[in-house]
């Protein structure tokens, strides 16, 4: 470069030029990991997250497909590990796996990998390249890590602090074989593992070369650059938040455990309008006994979500994100339990951060206004193996999504889990789960009248039938079952979803929202029912052409758009406007 | 050695490419004609056989590229059409599979994705068959007719049929839809084992929906088209550029319309392949960059890489992942398609960053230089003033105005980062520069190839601006810039040839595979591929086979190419050694794991007599530059005085051995100072780096 050229425009090209490049590696790495992993789950539309991270543990680019639910979790495990081995005993080709929710982890089956990355001469580590994502059964007392109700981490499966999976480019065989001999399915467990060592792996190599072409300061110049900038981004939205003290609050059905007790992560929400925001969870209730607490990592993942669904979407999410924010987590609440508490089925306590959250922020800015929203259910089903019939092991997991709350302007979209997987929607693809496993889906459709009544209604939850050709043990995990999704300023609760078991017999059994080591004989049907979201303002306020629509195509049935909105629909589909004025105005 | 037409019809102009008996390449390029685009077509087609003196009757072979599946899925323009499917699952595609990824997943507000089809068209039917293909639930016959009797009553133009597990076992789609055609003559029925006999039934659905769909449309047009020549003396039959690089029949395009969705994709990519195979290079990278977008692809031993998961107005993002829009099976030349072309626009963040793309200017109102009432900047703007471009006419009455391109820098890029003018400028081109070369790694070292083994092909528009300087950092050493680079992918279907892919899946471990199965298995694919081509026997046919490979337990696979003829066990494991390779390279680990044989894949192609572009013979010299001008570069850091060549004006033998200007009809070609330029046997501007 000659002196003709300002510093200060080559600045410009090489930060956007490293930025892409940063991205991209994380973006590649995720990718590597879908591609290559074993569990069904994963590879039928489940995905990877994936993160360079630097040396210190700050967040320099993620994938854009990350799993929002371990959004937090790389950045965390990696300041836990890096309090444990330090940076002076790590080697090239050294790679590390956890999963401890104490130190930065989720729960077991959610396995981190961390891969330092050197640079020329073997000098750093300088940064890390982490995946993750939720692995094959890794032991514990339930199958596939669905601990629907667990009492403590221990009995979610098997815990790994920090450990070595290659050390100098070495895999590091007893862990391995430790792993191995945890889990029901050896084979897809380490899979899983070698897929997110795989994504760490490309991960490392892009930063490498990062490292080698811009040289070690250069790059850290530009990182830094790259995290203040996204600081800017996100003050500078928080600032056009109204000024106020907003509060939130979601209550949970039951930690499955203590059936009677409800829960609940009470919030309220600071913007002086100086482009901070604090968020403080106190009053939220103490930690449970069941699994649906919510570790660090994973609350903070659903805090900085919720609020990032209120700023400008095209603010990059590295640490300059996390630097806007301040919170406070109480210490032995739901929100940040002390140990050893089960956090399997922290997505409870997490959707129930991100509706308080929305919550709050909607009353801030009422057009992003969103009501309550349906949650993921998620089950697991196994058999085989044993000495009972020699048959092969078998694990099958997968979920269904609840409808989305309605929101300022618009419905909520059917079956479509926005808070869970940003925003993923859709139903069970039945053709590779039958070649799999031993069950025929009967159907799958939406469940009229579940969205809640309102100017705009919520998203309808969805009933699956899947008839069971094998016996089989069960395990399910779920909320909204008791407590419906609230609707929002006059808008109604949607329908609380459930499960259930019918048998040939025509009995059928009714199971709690959590629960585990259900017995299914071949011929039995296990329904999924998920809730639907809530509606937003008055559902007599709704146009009546809309009802139309909806008794039209099925979503709203012709009895309830006369008792819930007030609009008559007559035989032949067509609104009845007489009438409709007539019983709007009695009520 | 008769004449032969390629056309392809973009959204803003149709491209047309005439070779004559001689090997002379004649082109037109004329605006498309929204409303029938077949007006466009004829003039183009005039144009060009009066600047090659010859009538419409000397045409021997006629290949359209087209846009109309595309534009029928977006507009929703198609036939009225209705969804047949297993009882239990007639809300498949209303709830539908979606995932919004980056930014989207934080717009809680995003609008549900619209349903393919309307909730009364939609049929669910009593049968059901097992994942084997065994039957379950039987279908009978007078349920069929009850439900073909409903079906008849909607007065649908086409029914897209697809039944649970039919790829395993198409009898019960097969006799529905022989139902549906005798109760209705004259409707398009599409039986989902038909068109993309795989597991997984959303796709599958999506893929014969968008078949029904389109198809009437397609034949309607091609017809028109076939009957519009005919008027101007074109009597061969019309065969249409697949999505895959091939060329179909019109029948076969109108039958399975989908497989033209990336029809002028395809037609760019062939281009490539066309003038590496004329180079006598086994490994091209194609590079199109025209107004709004840029395309990358590759190109091995005159092969594209194939994708087989695309979806129809869908937003490819960074990780080349398409996250919505209406899936379609069907083998797709393997883009990497970005925002970034001449009419990008570059603006500056509210964080203060610099961006370029992904919106355009558009036509209209095009880049600030065209004085049409542009103010923001754009990549055209930046090269002007960088000396790229040269400022006043341009081709078809469009003035470029070094004036108004500053201004918009100026104002919208320079003022707010504090820096110069050309600064700004330089930084605009390299920033859209690095995104078209995340998109060059997309398909190459993203799917563990080498581009270092590769010529770089640049064509388009803008592309021969950029081409050179994208090479740069994958080490690329040589890039050719096509004759006719302005209207390349219309070369692209005047060289391609009539082909079909046909492909079967059977999981089994590579180490028990029987080296005769798998060549039976390759044999009976060559058979349907001769049905498909209307062909007796293959021995006209060039075949091209790969297996799809994984270790067991995954669920994605990695392709592996396959030698001709009797397989033997040898051929087996060496195919083993390189599925271990290529998943080393693409994944960074190494695996000792046994390796599971799953996709055997077909290409069948029918070579036909193409002409050949005339050969000259080269005399070694070095040109005069007609002019020179300002011009920026990065190695001097100043605008400096450099030499400006004619393209039409150099011959063969041309040697440019310092940094310079190639100026053509619709594009002009950027030699930088660390390359040199040489003009082929075919006038193709060869760029060597120093």
């Amino acid at each position: 470069m000659t002196a003709a050229r300002s510093t200060q425009a080559d600045d410009a090209v090489t930060a956007e030029v490293v930025r892409n490049a940063l991205s991209m590696a994380a973006q590649e790495g995720g990718v590597v990991v879908v591609r290559a992993a074993h569990s069904t789950f994963i590879q039928e539309g489940a995905d990877a997250s994936a993160a360079v991270l630097d040396a210190v543990g700050r967040l320099v680019a993620q994938s854009t497909a990350t799993t929002l639910m371990h959004a937090a979790s790389l950045r965390e495990s990696l300041r836990a590990l890096l309090a444990e081995i330090p940076v002076t005993r790590m080697q090239p080709g050294d790679v590390f796996a956890q999963n401890d929710p104490f130190k930065g982890g989720i729960h077991a089956n959610d396995i981190a990998v961390l891969r330092p990355v050197f640079g020329a001469g073997a000098s750093g580590p300088h940064y890390f390249a982490g995946t993750i994502i939720h692995v094959a059964d890794l032991g514990g007392g339930y199958a596939g890590g669905v601990a629907a109700t667990a009492q403590d981490m221990f009995a979610e499966g098997l815990i790994l602090p920090p450990v070595h999976l290659y050390r100098g480019g070495e895999p590091e065989a007893v862990v391995w074989t430790i792993i191995e001999h945890n889990s029901r399915t050896p084979d897809k467990v380490v899979g899983d593992i070698r897929a997110l060592v795989a994504g760490a792996t490309i991960i490392a190599r892009r930063v490498e070369e990062l490292l080698e072409r811009y040289g070690v300061d250069a790059l850290q110049h530009h990182v830094d650059d790259y995290i203040a900038y996204t600081e800017t981004r996100m003050r500078a939205e928080l600032g056009q938040i109204p000024v106020g003290t907003y509060t939130g609050s979601f209550t949970i059905d039951s930690d499955g455990i203590e059936a009677d007790k409800t829960y609940e992560v009470t919030l309220a929400v600071q913007l002086p309008g100086d482009g901070t925001i604090s968020l403080d969870f106190t009053g939220t209730s103490a930690q449970a006994r069941g699994s649906i607490n919510a570790s660090y990592s994973q609350a903070l993942s659903g805090v900085l979500f919720a609020v990032r669904c209120f700023l400008d979407p095209s603010i990059p999410m590295n640490e300059g994100c996390y630097n806007a924010l301040d919170f406070t987590f109480p210490r032995g609440s739901l929100v940040n339990p002390n140990p050893p508490a089960a956090c399997g089925g922290r997505i409870v306590v997490v959707t129930a951060i991100m509706e308080a959250i929305v919550e709050a922020l909607s009353t801030a800015r009422p057009d992003r206004a969103v009501a309550s929203s349906g949650i993921v259910h998620l089950y697991g089903m196994s058999g085989g193996g044993g000495s009972s019939n020699g048959t092969a092991p078998w694990m099958l997991m997968a979920m269904d999504f609840g409808g989305l709350g309605a929101r300022a302007a618009c419905d909520g979209p059917d079956a479509t889990g926005a808070f869970v997987l940003g925003g993923r929607g859709g139903v069970l693809q039945v053709e590779p789960y039958e070649a799999q496993y031993p069950v025929m889906v009967e159907h799958t459709r939406p469940r009229c009248d579940s969205g809640g009544p309102g100017e705009w209604r919520g998203g309808l939850g969805i009933d699956t039938a899947i008839r069971l050709l094998a016996d089989a043990e069960l395990v399910v995990r779920g909320d909204r079952m008791i407590l419906a999704p609230p609707g929002r300023d006059g808008g109604a609760a949607g329908e609380v979803g459930y499960w259930r078991v019918e048998h040939p017999d025509g009995s059928v059994d009714e199971l709690a929202h959590r629960q585990s080591h259900v017995r299914l004989a071949a011929g039995d049907v296990f329904r999924i029912g998920t809730s639907g979201g809530g509606g937003l303002g008055d559902p007599l306020a709704r146009d009546p052409q809309f009802v139309v629509a909806d008794v039209r195509d099925r979503r709203v049935s012709r009895d309830a758009a006369r008792d819930r909105y007030g609009v008559i629909v007559d035989d032949r589909g067509e609104l009845d406007e007489v009438a409709t004025t007539r019983r709007r105005g009695v009520r | 050695m008769k004449v032969t037409l390629g056309v392809d019809v973009g959204g803003t102009f149709t491209d047309v490419v005439l070779i004559d008996p001689e090997g002379v390449i004649h082109v037109s390029k004329v605006v498309t004609s929204p409303e029938d685009p077949r007006d466009g077509v004829r003039h183009g087609v005039e144009v060009a056989l009066a600047a090659a003196g010859l009538d419409g009757a000397a045409v021997a072979r006629f290949v359209h590229g087209t846009t109309l599946a595309t534009n029928v899925l977006l507009e929703r323009a198609g036939a009225r059409t209705a969804f047949v499917t297993t009882r239990g699952f007639g809300d498949l595609l209303r709830l539908g599979r979606s995932t919004r990824i980056g930014e989207a997943r934080y717009d809680l507000l995003f609008p549900p994705p619209e349903p393919p089809v309307d909730e009364a068209m939609t049929f669910e039917v009593s049968e059901r068959l097992t994942a084997t293909g065994a039957v379950h639930t039987e279908l009978s016959a007078p349920h069929i007719g009850e439900v073909v009797a409903r079906i008849a009553e909607t007065q649908p133009e086409a029914v897209a049929i697809c039944f649970l597990h039919a790829y395993a076992n198409p009898a019960h789609e097969h006799r529905f839809a022989d139902a549906c055609r005798a109760a209705m003559p004259g409707v398009f029925v599409v039986a989902s084992a038909d068109v993309w006999p795989e597991m997984r039934e959303y796709e599958r659905a999506t893929t014969a929906l968008a078949c029904a769909y389109v198809g009437p449309v397609m034949a309607a047009y091609l017809a028109g088209l076939q009957a519009m020549l005919a008027e101007i003396g074109v009597a061969c039959p019309v065969q249409v550029m697949d999505s895959s690089g091939g060329v179909l029949s019109a029948s076969l395009a109108a039958s399975k319309p989908v497989a033209t969705i990336e029809s002028g994709g395809a037609a760019g990519v062939t281009a490539a392949g066309f003038i590496g195979q004329l180079l006598g290079e086994r490994h091209v990278l194609s590079f199109d960059m025209g107004g709004t977008t840029a395309k990358a692809a590759v190109v091995r031993a005159g092969e594209p890489s194939l994708t087989f998961d695309f979806r129809v107005g869908g937003h490819a993002s960074a990780g080349d992942r398409r996250a919505d829009g209406l899936a379609v099976k069907t083998p797709v030349v393997d883009l990497a398609e970005i925002g970034a072309g001449g009419g990008s626009l570059a603006w500056v963040d509210r964080g203060g960053a610099l961006q370029v793309g992904p919106r355009s200017a558009g036509a209209i109102p095009g880049p600030a230089c065209y004085g049409r009432g542009g103010t923001q900047p754009t990549v055209t703007d930046a090269n002007l003033v960088l000396g790229y471009l040269r400022p006043g006419e341009l081709s078809d009455g469009v003035t470029l105005s070094l004036a108004a391109a500053s201004a918009a820098i100026d104002a919208h890029v320079a003022g707010p980062l504090g820096i110069g003018t050309v600064d700004a400028a330089h930084a605009i081109h390299e920033i859209v520069n690095n995104n078209m070369v995340a998109a060059l790694r997309m398909v190459t070292i993203q799917r563990g190839i080498d581009p270092r083994d590769f010529v770089l092909v640049g064509f388009g528009g803008a592309g021969p601006i950029h081409v050179a300087r994208l090479a740069e950092p994958f080490g690329i050493r040589r890039v050719v810039v096509p004759w006719a680079a302005g209207v390349a992918s219309a070369l692209g279907l005047v060289a391609a040839d009539p082909s079909v892919i046909e492909h079967h899946s059977s999981v089994i471990a590579a180490a028990v595979a029987d080296p005769a199965t798998v060549t039976a298995t390759f044999d009976a694919l060559a058979e349907r591929a001769c049905a498909a081509l209307e062909l007796d026997d293959a021995a006209d046919l060039r075949l091209v086979r790969t297996i799809e490979a994984r270790y067991p337990g995954q669920a994605h696979q990695l392709p592996i190419d396959m030698p001709t003829g009797a397989l033997t066990r040898a051929d087996l494991d060496a195919a083993v050694d390189r599925f271990h390779a290529r998943y080393r390279e693409a994944y960074g680990i190494t695996s000792d794991a046994p390796v599971d044989f799953v996709t055997y894949r077909l290409r069948a192609v029918l070579p036909v007599d193409k002409p050949e572009p005339r050969r000259e013979v080269p005399e070694p010299y070095s040109p005069d530059a007609g002019s020179r001008r300002d011009v920026f570069f990065a190695e001097v850091g100043i605008h400096r005085s450099t030499p400006v060549y004619r393209w039409d004006e150099l011959r063969p033998g041309a040697s440019i051995t310092v940094a310079a200007i190639i100026e053509g009809a619709a594009t002009s070609i950027v030699v930088p100072p660390t390359w040199t330029a040489t003009l082929d046997t075919m006038r193709n501007v060869v760029l060597a780096a120093r």
